[in-house]
C-alpha cells in the first residue's frame, strides 16, 4: 500500500532482545523524554534499566520481596515508582538506585502505578480494589485519598491532567474528573487490564478480558471502534496505539502482535501476525516519539525492542 | 495565689508584686500566702515546667546530654564513680564459697523493686508456701556451708507443705495415710471394699464377708491408719464447652437425668477452689453444676454414724450405704428440708416427664385408623355431669387432686376442657368463618340464594350436602361458597400451600369450583378424611381465598409478595414416611422457579444486557458527584470543583453574607404578599437590588435557598415595620453600608477577605502612643505581648473600644513590620545603592531568622524563669545585631554576593 494512504507498517523486525530476566517480564516501559531507555519488571523481583537502541542493561534495581508488577516513570526520568507482590509502592531514585520511598498501605498485591504529570501525586491500583493516591511532595506517607468505587481488583490506571482513569476487573472504566468533580463509570463489561487514552483525550483505547479492543468516546461512553481477532481472555495484555495514533497495537496470549487500523478496524498484514514470542506478551508499548519502535515484554522472559528495517 | 487570680488583678491594674496590694491585714488565724512568690501545689504547671522526682525526692528525667532517664551521683548510682556492675574474679581460694552469679547481682534497686513487685503479682499462694514453710527451714541452717546446702536442695525436694499439712504431720499423720481414728484390719478392709465398690458398681454386697473372714488373729491385734482419701483429679478444662457438659452428652443427660451411670464418690467439688487435707467441702465449693448429686450428697466426708456404728465404717453417699443391704435410718432430706422417712431413699434423679411419658411406660396399641376425638370425651363428661352431684364432685375431684402439676401440664387438658369438666359456660372461641360473624338468619339466606343459583351447576357436590336451609350438620360434607371474582383473584395469586402439594391441588381446584359456575370440578373429602374435617378444610379454603387473593392495583404496587410464607417447622405425626409428590404440581413449581430466576436475571443487569448488546453508551454509563480531596487538586493544580461551603468558614459568611441576604429574601416575601407601607419597601428595595446583583449566579444562592425559613420570620419583621429610635437607625445603617461594601468587594471573589476593607479603614485612624511604646520597646511581632496596650486601652475605659482594641493590635504588628523593614533598607541605602534592589529578600531572610532566634530564645527564658517579666530584660535589639552584620560587608565598588567580594580579598 502507499505509505500516503495507510497508516505506517508496524516495526516488526526484532531489534534487540532483553532477555536479562530470569522469569516473565511483566511490563516494559519507555523512559519520558525523547524514550532512549526501557525499564522492564518481572517476576524475578527485579526491575532493569535497558538501553533501548543498544540493548545493553545498565542497571539492576532489586528491592523487591515479591514479583514487580508495574513500573511507572516520572516526567523528569529521576525516579520511577514500582510495585507488585509485596504490597508497597517503591519510588526509585534512578542514578542512585535506591528507595526514596516506600509506600504501604495496601492490602493486596498492587497492580499498577502510575505518575501525574509533574510526579507529585502517585497513584497505585491494587488488588483490594482500591485506588490510592499518594502524595509525593509531602513527607506524610499516607495517602490523600482513597478511591473505592471498583468492586474488584484495579488492573491499570492512567492519569492526565484532569483526569484519572481506572479500568478493574468488575468490567467497569471510571474516570476520576477532578474539573468536574466527577466520577463516569461506563461499564465493560468484562474485565478491564488496560486503559490508553489519545493524546487529546478524547477517546479510550480499552483493552478487556473477552479478546476485544474497544475504543471509547470519553464524552458519552460510546464504542467508536471494536478491534479483535487476538486472544485475550486470561492476562493482563495491553493495547496501545501506533505511531501518530493511526493503529492500534496489541500483543497476545499466544505471542503474535497484531495492529489494527484505527479508524476501519481492519487488521493490518500481515493477517496473522507471526509468532514473535514463546508466551504471553504481557505489555505492548510504542515509542513515544520514533515511528519505527516498539517494544513487548513477554512471559516468556524477554523483552523485545521491534524496529523498522532501515 | 492562683494564676487565674493573678491575670484578673493584672487585668485590673494591680501590680502583684507591689507592698500594698502584699499587705497583711489578718490578726487571726493563718494569713493567706503573699500574691507574690507564694507556689500553689495544686496550681497547673505548664508541660516543660513540671518535674519528675522518684519516691525519695531526686530529680528524675533529665535531659539527653544531662544524664537521661535517672543519672548522676545522687539518683541511681551507688558511687561517686558511677555504678559498676560485679565484675568476675577468678580466685582458687574462694571458689567454693563462689556463687553462680545471678541476674540479680547486676540490677539495681530499683530492679530489684521491679522484679519483687512482678513476683507478687505472679502467685501469692506460691509466695505465702514459700515463705511460711522452706524459709524457716533454710534460716535455721543458714549457718551450714555451701556444699551441704546445695546437696540438700539436690537430695531433699524442697518441702512445700500448706500450714495444715505440718500440723498434721506434728500430730503423727504421715504422708499416704488417711486422716482419723487409727482403725482395725476389719474396718479397713472394709474402707477398701467401699473404695473399689465405688469404682465398680458391680460388686456384690456379699463380698465384705467373704474377705472379713480372712482375718488372721496377728493382723487383728494391730490398729491401722484409714485409708488416704483418694486425691480429686480434676481434669484440665481446655474445650470451649460449658460447666458440666461432656461432649457427646443427650439432652436428657445434660439436663442431669443421667440413669445411674457413674456413682458419684463424694460431693463433687466444682474444679478451681483447692481443698486441703482438712478442709471439708464447704456449700461454696460443691459444684453446682452437678444436678445428679443435689439430693444425695453428704456433707461429710467420713459420715457422722460411723462413731456410733462400729461394725459399719462408710465412705460414700446414703445411696451406696442403703444399696449394701442395711437397713440404716437415712439422713436424706427433702428439698424443703424435712427428713426422708426412715427406709426410703431419696432418689437421686429428678422426674423428667418426658421420659416418664415415652420411654417408661410405653404407649398402648393404637388401632390403626384412630384418630384423636376429645369431642367423645367431653360428651362422655357432659353426660356424667348429668348424672347425681356425688359423682360429678368425684369427677371434679380427682385430676386437681391427684395430678401432680407436672402432669397437668402434659396431661392436655386445655382450659377450655377444664371450664367444660367444671361446667363453666365456655367462652365464645374464635370463629371459624365469615359465616359465623352473621347472623342466623343472614347465613340462612345467603345459604338459599347460593342454592338456588348454582344448584343445576354444582350438582355433584350439593348431592351430598342433604339441604344448606338445615343449616351446619357436622356430619354432612359442606363446601363454603367464595365470590366468584375473588376466587379467580385468589386462582392467580399467592399459593398459600405451596409446601403441600396434595393441599394445594386442592384449593386450586375448591377455587376453580366456585370461580367457574359452571365447571365440573367437584371435591370430595379424601378417603381417610371424616365428613367434619373435610368441611373444615373446605372453610379454610374459603378463608384463604380471601386473605391470599392478590392485592387490587393501587395497593399492589406498594407491597410485594413473600416468595415463601413461613409457618415454622411443620411437624409430621408419627414416623416419617416419604411424603408422596405430586408430579404435576412439582413440574408447575420448578417451571415457576425458572421463570422467576429468568425474571431476576433479565431485572438485575440492564446494564449487562446493555453491554452485551454492544449498546455502550447511556446504557452503560454513569455519573455521580465525586468530590476529590483538596490537596488532590492542589497537586492537579486545579480548582476545587466544588467548594463545599461547610469548610469555608461560616463566621466570615454569615457576617458578610447574612446582613445582605436576608433583606434580599424578605424582600422577596414581601413582594409576594402584597400591601407593605411603601417607604419601607423602597429602602429594601434599593439594598436587594445590590445585593441580588452580586449573588445571582453563584453557589451561595443555593445555600441561601435553604435558609428560607428564618427569612421568613425576618420578612415578618420588615412587614410589621415601626420606626426605631435613631441610634438604632442609625447603628442598622451604618452596619448596612459596611457590610454591602464588604459584598461588593467579596463577590468578585469568594475568599473571606472581608477582613481587609476594615483594617485598612482603621489603619487610617493614627494610634501614637501605642506605637511608640513599642518602639521603645523593639518588641517583633513574634514576641508581641499585649499587656502594655491593655493598659493604655484601660485608661480609655470604654466597651466599645474592645474591637477597636484588636484593629490597633493588628495594625500595630503591621507598623512594626513595616518599621523594621524600612530601617534595613535606610541602613543598606546609606552604604551603597547598589544593594537595595536584591537586599529586602535576603533581609527579610535574616529577619526571620532573628525572629526565630527571638522566639527560641524567649521560649527558653520561659522554661528557665519562672518571672515573666524577667523576659523581656533578655530580649536582644534585633535590629541594631543586623546592621553590624551588614556594616562587615566591605564598601567596596562590587554589587555581588558576599563570595565573590571575599574572594577578592583573598587574592590582594
Amino acid at each position: 500500500m502507499a505509505p500516503s494512504r495507510g497508516p505506517l507498517p508496524l516495526a516488526r523486525n526484532l531489534h534487540v532482545t532483553l532477555d536479562g530476566h530470569k522469569g516473565p517480564v511483566n511490563v516494559a516501559r519507555y523512559a519520558k523524554g525523547s524514550a532512549k531507555y526501557i525499564l522492564t519488571g518481572g517476576q524475578d523481583r527485579t526491575v532493569r534499566l535497558w538501553n533501548a537502541s543498544l540493548g545493553t542493561e545498565i542497571k539492576v534495581f532489586a528491592a523487591h520481596g515479591y514479583e514487580v508488577l508495574s513500573v511507572a516513570v516520572a516526567h523528569d526520568n529521576a525516579k520511577f515508582a514500582s510495585s507488585g507482590g509485596d504490597r508497597s509502592i517503591f519510588v526509585w531514585d534512578v542514578t542512585s538506585g535506591t528507595t526514596t520511598r516506600r509506600l504501604p498501605g495496601h492490602m493486596g498485591k498492587i497492580h499498577v502505578v502510575e505518575f501525574n504529570e509533574d510526579a507529585s501525586v502517585l497513584a497505585s491500583g491494587s488488588f483490594d480494589s482500591t485506588v490510592r493516591l499518594w502524595d509525593l511532595r509531602a513527607q506524610s506517607r499516607a495517602p490523600i485519598q482513597i478511591l473505592e468505587e471498583a468492586r474488584d481488583a484495579i488492573q491499570t490506571i492512567h492519569i492526565n491532567s484532569t483526569t484519572i482513569t481506572t479500568g478493574s476487573v468488575d468490567g467497569y472504566v471510571r474516570a476520576y474528573d477532578l474539573r468536574k468533580g466527577e466520577l463516569r463509570s461506563d461499564y465493560i463489561g468484562h474485565p478491564v487490564t488496560a486503559v490508553v487514552p489519545t493524546q487529546d483525550s478524547e477517546t479510550l483505547l480499552v483493552t478487556s478480558l473477552d479478546s476485544h479492543i474497544r475504543l471509547i468516546d470519553t464524552t458519552n461512553g460510546k464504542v467508536l471502534n471494536g478491534f479483535t481477532g487476538h486472544t485475550n481472555s486470561s492476562y493482563r495484555c495491553r493495547a496501545c496505539f501506533g505511531h501518530s495514533e493511526a493503529t492500534v497495537v496489541c500483543g497476545d496470549e499466544n505471542g503474535m502482535v497484531w495492529a489494527w487500523d484505527l479508524l476501519d478496524a481492519k487488521l493490518l498484514q500481515p493477517n496473522p501476525p507471526p509468532k514473535v514470542h514463546s508466551k504471553v506478551i504481557t505489555w505492548t508499548e510504542h515509542h513515544p516519539s520514533d515511528a519505527g519502535e516498539m517494544i513487548t515484554s513477554s512471559a516468556d522472559g524477554t523483552c523485545k525492542v521491534w524496529r523498522h528495517p532501515t | 495565689m492562683t494564676s487565674r487570680l493573678k491575670r484578673k488583678l493584672g487585668d485590673i491594674g494591680v501590680d502583684p508584686s507591689s507592698a500594698r496590694a502584699n499587705e497583711n491585714f489578718c490578726l487571726i488565724g493563718t494569713p493567706l500566702p503573699p500574691l507574690e512568690k507564694s507556689r500553689d501545689t495544686g496550681e497547673f504547671v505548664p508541660l516543660w515546667k513540671q518535674e519528675v522526682r522518684d519516691e525519695k525526692g531526686r530529680r528524675r528525667l533529665h535531659g539527653a546530654f544531662t544524664g537521661g532517664f535517672s543519672a548522676g551521683y545522687f539518683n541511681t548510682v551507688g558511687s561517686k564513680e558511677g555504678w559498676t556492675p560485679q565484675t568476675f574474679v577468678s580466685s582458687r581460694a574462694d571458689r567454693a564459697k563462689k556463687k553462680a552469679a545471678r541476674p540479680e547481682d547486676f540490677m539495681d534497686d530499683e530492679d530489684l523493686q521491679d522484679i519483687r513487685d512482678s513476683r507478687k503479682i505472679v502467685d501469692t499462694t506460691d509466695e505465702m508456701d514459700l515463705t511460711t514453710g522452706k524459709q524457716a527451714e533454710s534460716q535455721d541452717d543458714t549457718d551450714a556451708d555451701p556444699l551441704t546446702a546445695t546437696l540438700q536442695s539436690a537430695m531433699l525436694p524442697p518441702s512445700k507443705d500448706s500450714i495444715g499439712a505440718r500440723i498434721l504431720k506434728k500430730m503423727g499423720w504421715r504422708v499416704g495415710q488417711g486422716i482419723g481414728p487409727r482403725i482395725s484390719l476389719k474396718q479397713r478392709r472394709l474402707q477398701d471394699l467401699r473404695a473399689s465398690s465405688m469404682t465398680d458398681s458391680a460388686l456384690s454386697t456379699n463380698a465384705p464377708d467373704t474377705a472379713l473372714e480372712e482375718d488372721s488373729d496377728e493382723a487383728n491385734k494391730h490398729t491401722y491408719a484409714p485409708r488416704d482419701t483418694p486425691v480429686l483429679v480434676v481434669e484440665r478444662k481446655d474445650n470451649s464447652h460449658g460447666l458440666g457438659y461432656q461432649p457427646g452428652m443427650s439432652l436428657n443427660d445434660s439436663l442431669g437425668t443421667k440413669g445411674g451411670g457413674g456413682p458419684s464418690t463424694a460431693p463433687n467439688i466444682s474444679s478451681g477452689s483447692g481443698l486441703g487435707a482438712l478442709n471439708d467441702a464447704d456449700e461454696d465449693d460443691l459444684d453446682v453444676y452437678d444436678g445428679g448429686s443435689v439430693n444425695t450428697r453428704s456433707r461429710l466426708a467420713y459420715d457422722a454414724t460411723d462413731d456410733h456404728d462400729g461394725e459399719r465404717f462408710a465412705l460414700g453417699n446414703s445411696n451406696l450405704r442403703s444399696a449394701s443391704g442395711h437397713n440404716l435410718p437415712s439422713s436424706g432430706k427433702y428439698r424443703d428440708g424435712t427428713a426422708v422417712l426412715s427406709g426410703f431413699v431419696l432418689s437421686g434423679k429428678p422426674i423428667m416427664e418426658d421420659r416418664w411419658r415415652v420411654s417408661w411406660y410405653p404407649l398402648p396399641d393404637i388401632p390403626p385408623g384412630w384418630k384423636p376425638d376429645p369431642k367423645r370425651v367431653w360428651s362422655q363428661i357432659q353426660s356424667q355431669e348429668q348424672i347425681p352431684d356425688s359423682n360429678k364432685e368425684n369427677f371434679k375431684g380427682d385430676p386437681t387432686t391427684v395430678l401432680p402439676h407436672g402432669k397437668w401440664k402434659t396431661s392436655g387438658f386445655s382450659t377450655d376442657e377444664r371450664g367444660s369438666i367444671l361446667g363453666e359456660t365456655p367462652l365464645p372461641s374464635a370463629p371459624r368463618s365469615v359465616f359465623d360473624y352473621m347472623s342466623q338468619k343472614d347465613r340462612d339466606r345467603l345459604k338459599n340464594i347460593a342454592a338456588s343459583l348454582h344448584s343445576p351447576s354444582t350438582a355433584g357436590i350439593s348431592d351430598k350436602q342433604p339441604s344448606p336451609t338445615l343449616g351446619p350438620i357436622p356430619a354432612t360434607p359442606r363446601i363454603p361458597r367464595t365470590d366468584p371474582r375473588i376466587a379467580h383473584a385468589a386462582l392467580s395469586g399467592f399459593k398459600p400451600f405451596a409446601t403441600d402439594p396434595v393441599k394445594q391441588a386442592r384449593y386450586t381446584a375448591y377455587l376453580q369450583s366456585q370461580a367457574d359456575s359452571s365447571s365440573t370440578v367437584t371435591l370430595e373429602p379424601l378417603p381417610h378424611q371424616s365428613i367434619s374435617e373435610f368441611n373444615s378444610e373446605m372453610e379454610e379454603y374459603a378463608q384463604s381465598a380471601i386473605v391470599f387473593k392478590p392485592m387490587s392495583g393501587a395497593m399492589a404496587g406498594r407491597f410485594t409478595t413473600a416468595a415463601v410464607v413461613e409457618h415454622g417447622p411443620k411437624v409430621i405425626e408419627g414416623l416419617h414416611t416419604p411424603e408422596f409428590n405430586d408430579g404435576p404440581s412439582q413440574d408447575n413449581a420448578a417451571s415457576s422457579d425458572a421463570e422467576n430466576k429468568a425474571k431476576d436475571e433479565k431485572e438485575l443487569s440492564p446494564k449487562e444486557n446493555a453491554a452485551r448488546m454492544g449498546m455502550y453508551g447511556p446504557l452503560t454509563r454513569e455519573s455521580v458527584p465525586w468530590q476529590p480531596a483538596r490537596l488532590l487538586c492542589k497537586r492537579f493544580g486545579l480548582k476545587d470543583p466544588n467548594p463545599e461551603p461547610k469548610t469555608e468558614d461560616p463566621t466570615t459568611q454569615s457576617s458578610s453574607t447574612s446582613f445582605s441576604q436576608d433583606p434580599s429574601s424578605s424582600a422577596s416575601d414581601s413582594a409576594l404578599a402584597s400591601g407593605t407601607s411603601p417607604a419601607d419597601y423602597g429602602i429594601i428595595s434599593t439594598t436587594d437590588s445590590g445585593s441580588t446583583g452580586t449573588s445571582t449566579g453563584g453557589p451561595r444562592d443555593l445555600a441561601n435557598v435553604g435558609l428560607g425559613d428564618e427569612d421568613d420570620t425576618q420578612g415578618r419583621d420588615t412587614l410589621t415595620y415601626e420606626r426605631p429610635s435613631v441610634d438604632v437607625f442609625k447603628a442598622i445603617f451604618a452596619s448596612d453600608d459596611e457590610d454591602s461594601s464588604d459584598e461588593e468587594g467579596a463577590s468578585g471573589d469568594k475568599n473571606p477577605n472581608a477582613i481587609n476593607p476594615n483594617t485598612a479603614s482603621v489603619a487610617a485612624v493614627p494610634s501614637s502612643v501605642s506605637s511608640a511604646v513599642l518602639d521603645n520597646q523593639l518588641v517583633g511581632p513574634s514576641i508581641f505581648k499585649p499587656t502594655f496596650v491593655r493598659r493604655e486601652a484601660r485608661t480609655t475605659t470604654t466597651n466599645a473600644d474592645s474591637d477597636k482594641k484588636e484593629q490597633k493590635e493588628k495594625k500595630e504588628k503591621k507598623k512594626e513590620k513595616r518599621k523594621a523593614i524600612a530601617s534595613f533598607m535606610d541602613d543598606e541605602t546609606g552604604e551603597s545603592l547598589n544593594l537595595v534592589v536584591e537586599k529586602p529578600q535576603k533581609k527579610r531572610k535574616k529577619e526571620k531568622v532573628k525572629e526565630k532566634k527571638e522566639t527560641r530564645v524567649q521560649s527558653k527564658g520561659s522554661t528557665t524563669m519562672d518571672d515573666d517579666d524577667e523576659m523581656w530584660v533578655e530580649k536582644p535589639a534585633p535590629p541594631s545585631v543586623s546592621a553590624s552584620a551588614d556594616v562587615k560587608m566591605p564598601t567596596s565598588i562590587a554589587s555581588e554576593a558576599l563570595r565573590g567580594r571575599k574572594r577578592a580579598v583573598d587574592y590582594l
